[in-house]
């Protein structure tokens, strides 16, 4: 890389450990001008950890930062460096050119009189750098979350930052939005920026950047160009275990399901019917579609937290369970103040229950136990509390939550978002173990890696309709990455 | 700089080395941030011994403080059972005031059969809850507004019922039994084998509950002769430290019955179905929704027992006073809240607990008194009551962030 070292990035033998947990293991990094980095790795690796020191949300334990060659405790106060966290930082209630100009020196005319005419041509400047064309009085509580995250970058680069720390933030994006965003990052690197990214999908780390780092147990263990990588390579680099494949294991191609569980019957919700549909025993339902396309609902529908507002939702089964993994693990799915046992335990309660309804604290704990040994939830103690795990432990959690209410249905809203290979291939196996043993599943994502890797009949909701079901091993991958 | 190296799972003896330390430091960051509290309140206990010296070091006075605010901290419970469902109940100071004059007054005006008097006081605040309930969950009336309001219409109710005075027995007219009031009285303590018995079981539970902060390196029979030892020393401590036979022996009925009270709602938060429900919807209401809780009916039953809480602790004034006065209980609101707030700091990460708010109790109504005993005028306690809530909810938002 071209690196004049005016404002490269060096990091040497950082360390960070949360009380005897050592998260960070001696880490050594050398960043120059103008590189895209895709810094990979499983779940509670420690990327966002190294991020936040970055930040100065946290302080390392030992190491240096240096940028620009002189050594510095954090990058937070460089005008050089720019953060995206997950949580945007956006204000909902107020207009784009508003949050551009939050935080920094106000322009002025004369005396306390702003000079708004200058703060709006800079706003739109600054989103015309990311490709955004948007009236800049637009509120940004009505953007998509795809056009909020491009605020968010344009915001980064306005007050002039040339080194771009994003981490997983196109993670909760639906994949044309995040592709905008990519789009947008990868201009910048080609003009001179800096991006260093955390994300989990392979496809955006071939298609924007130039560099690769992946980060296993605290530690970098590969650090390669990404030119004459493929998806294959990356997953090698990626997995731990050699033997337990990516979703790339064939399907039960032509697999007769078995008998009903529960069926829509010309279900409107809102504008969006008539939804028919009809879930089977041994069988994996997938739906696709955008945001606002409504594809959630006929989930939250099918669980029963949606009453539809004609048509019928009708279970086939007496006393039919039905369980659900939300879509926003930290809105809709988290208990943040309990501990990690009581978030999964809470959809099981009464089963363990015992003499005078009370609960059997040792079942709880042994099945709650059992449970996240399986999915290699970290930290391995259930009584960690629930907000100091990483989003894809979280996301574990509640996958294991639906496990443990043991139901005849599940019903699982992006069940793999944000989640690390390794996981994503341990959730195919379990939705497939499920259906093995008899439940019907049905998956609602935006995730076409999703639909080909574990589901048996495919749709897309579009238009306001569910379009009919197709055999998966009827579809090539290019239809159905079409698809989404 | 190519890292070429490949990662390789550790071997299983290191991970679960790994899993221990990261359990036993768990432990230890447990163990610090609820003894924090403890010491404090150790603390300002010496401190005010030190200041007053006998005057306040002194068993039987300082038993009589936690007997006589009883009605508190039965309120502060009260509260409780709805501030874990993340829900705030003003109505309960209405609803302890309505059934003491209901106690009182069907009794001794009336001329009511007793037991039929305890089922309408308590049937009262019960139904004062199930109303609470539906305005909040069917009605959507915000928490504070609907409490408000019938806490109002309780009080009024009251102050209707009584012409706006004092309720009590007249001379020659039905009177209050006698076991009840007896029973009220700071003199009928708890048999000692009553006590005797119960520090057996709590012996015995903390001897087995203290299993969870095992170090997992430890064999088994060195841990049990560390636990024992450990025991016996606290135990050693309370008595010729803290004259614990002493406490003991001054426990009277009325604060009997209050722990037993404690103990029963402590089981029912912690290890019922309701309970855990409630704990999540105070986390999380719509997750709690999407796990399959059932959100409205479980918030009412709070309501529910809230109200029940409340009568009770309106019956227990009845028997402590032997009478009724106009908007008794209407002072106890900010103590029972300052008890329930302190419990999100006292034994606790943050969490609404009900041996925490005993314990807060005892602290609000130690602390009011202490001052009272160093000549400050009685009219103050209120703003200590509320200095003790306000300072409660700060030190909780305070540790919450720092985690
Ligand atoms: N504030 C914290 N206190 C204790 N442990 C933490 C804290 N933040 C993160 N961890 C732990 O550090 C590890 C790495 O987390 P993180 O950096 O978030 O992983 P990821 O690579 O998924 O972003 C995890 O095991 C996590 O539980
Ligand atoms: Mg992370």
């Amino acid at each position: 890389m071209n690196d004049d070292g005016s404002h490269s990035l060096e990091i040497s033998q950082m360390r960070k450990s949360f009380g005897p947990n050592q998260v960070l293991k001696g880490i050594d990094l050398t960043v120059g001008k103008g590189e895209f980095v895709g810094l990979m790795g499983p779940n509670g690796a420690g990327k966002s950890t190294l991020i936040k020191i970055l930040a100065g949300v946290y302080e390392a334990s030992s190491g240096t930062i240096r940028l620009g060659g002189s050594a510095v405790r954090s990058l937070a106060d460089s005008p050089d460096v720019g953060f995206i966290h997950q949580d945007l930082g956006l204000v909902d209630w107020l207009s784009i050119v508003e949050n551009l100009s939050l935080g920094t020196p106000p322009k002025r005319l004369f005396g306390p009189i702003l000079n708004k005419r200058a703060e709006r041509e800079e706003a739109r400047r600054a989103l015309n750098r990311v490709g955004l064309k948007l009236p800049v009085d637009m509120l940004v509580g009505d953007l998509t979350p795809g056009e909020k995250t491009l605020v968010a970058v344009a915001r980064v680069f306005d007050r002039g930052a040339k080194i771009l720390v994003i981490d997983e933030t196109t993670s909760t994006l639906p994949p044309a939005e995040a592709n905008r965003v990519i789009r947008s990052l990868s201009a910048a690197a080609e003009s001179g920026a800096t991006v260093i990214m955390v994300t989990h999908k392979l496809s955006e780390i071939l298609d924007a950047s130039n560099r690769v780092l992946v980060l296993i147990d605290g530690e970098l263990v590969h650090d390669t160009p990404t030119r004459g990588l493929d998806r294959a390579s990356l997953v090698r680099m990626l997995m731990q275990h050699e033997a337990a494949g990516p979703g790339a294991d064939s399907l039960a191609a032509g697999r007769s399901a078995g008998e009903g569980i529960i069926e829509l019957r010309d279900v409107w919700l809102g504008k969006l019917g008539p939804v028919n549909l009809r879930l089977n025993a041994e069988e994996v339902v997938g739906l696709s579609g955008l945001p606002g396309s409504g594809l959630h609902d006929i989930a939250f529908a099918v669980n029963g937290n949606l009453a539809p507002d004609s048509g019928e939702v009708i279970p086939l089964r007496p006393g039919l369970k039905r369980a659900l993994v939300p879509p926003h693990r930290e809105s809709q799915g988290g208990f943040s103040t309990l501990t990690v046992r009581e978030n999964m335990s809470v959809s099981a309660l009464p089963r363990w229950r015992r003499i005078g309804r009370l609960i059997d604290p040792r079942r709880e704990r042994s099945e709650c136990a059992d449970i996240a040994g399986e999915l290699s939830v970290k930290p391995r103690s259930i009584d960690t509390p629930f907000d100091v795990l990483s989003g894809g432990n979280k996301q574990k959690v509640i996958f294991g939550r639906a496990l443990l209410r043991q139901p005849d249905v599940f019903v699982l809203c992006e069940p793999t978002r944000g989640v690390d290979v390794q996981t994503r291939s341990e959730i195919y196996r379990l939705i497939r173990e499920l259906t093995a043993k008899g439940a019907a599943v049905l998956v609602a994502s935006s995730d076409a890696e999703d639909l080909f890797s574990v589901c048996d009949r495919v749709a897309l909701v579009e238009d306001g309709r569910l379009q009919p079901l197709r055999h998966v091993s009827e579809l090539t991958a290019s239809e159905l990455e079409l698809m989404v | 700089m190519v890292n070429t190296a490949t990662a390789t799972k550790p071997p299983a003896s290191e991970e679960t080395a790994e899993v221990a330390s990261q359990q036993s430091s768990l432990v230890r960051r447990k163990l610090i941030d609820s003894s924090i509290t403890v010491v404090v309140f150790l603390g300002l206990f010496v401190a005010f011994g030190l200041w007053l010296g006998k005057v306040f070091l002194n068993v039987d006075g300082r038993m009589l403080d936690v007997h006589q605010n009883v009605p508190i901290m039965l309120l502060g419970v009260a509260v409780l059972v709805t501030l874990v469902p993340g829900m705030f109940d003003l109505s309960v100071a209405g609803v302890a005031t309505l059934s003491c004059f209901l106690t009182i007054g069907l009794t001794v005006r009336e001329g009511w059969p007793f037991p039929v008097v305890l089922l309408v006081a308590l049937g009262l605040g019960m139904a004062v809850g199930l109303v609470n309930g539906f305005l909040i969950e069917r009605f959507k009336v915000n928490a504070f507004i609907a409490t408000l309001g019938t806490g109002g219409i309780c009080t009024g109710a009251s102050a209707v019922y009584s012409g706006g005075t004092y309720v009590g027995p007249l001379p020659g007219g039905p009177q209050l039994p006698h076991w009840f009031v007896n029973l009220a009285a700071f003199s009928s303590k708890a048999p000692s084998w009553l006590m005797a018995v119960c520090i057996l079981l709590a012996g015995v539970t903390l001897f087995l509950r203290l299993d969870s902060v095992r170090p997992p390196s430890w064999p088994q029979n060195r841990w049990i002769a560390v636990k024992t030892v450990a025991l016996a020393v606290i135990a050693v401590v309370l008595v010729f430290g803290f004259q614990a036979h002493q406490w003991l022996s001054a426990v009277s009925w009325i604060i009997f019955f209050l722990l037993v009270m404690a103990l029963v709602l402590s089981v029912l938060l912690q290890h019922t179905t309701f309970g855990r429900h409630l704990q999540a919807i105070g986390s999380n209401r719509s997750a709690a929704l999407l796990a399959g809780v059932k959100v409205r009916r479980q918030v009412m039953k709070s309501f529910v027992l809230g109200g029940f809480i409340a009568s009770v602790s309106g019956v227990v004034l009845a028997a402590g006073q032997g009478s009724a006065a106009p908007d008794v209980a209407a002072s106890f609101l900010l103590p029972a809240f300052a008890a329930a707030f302190l419990s999100t700091v006292v034994l606790s990460e943050g969490r609404f607990t009900v041996p925490g708010t005993i314990i807060g109790g005892i602290f609000v109504v130690w602390v009011g008194q202490a001052f009272v005993l160093g000549g400050v005028d009685p009219t103050w306690i209120p703003v200590v009551n509320g200095v003790v809530l306000v300072g409660a909810v700060a030190l909780s938002t305070a540790m919450r962030a720092r985690r």
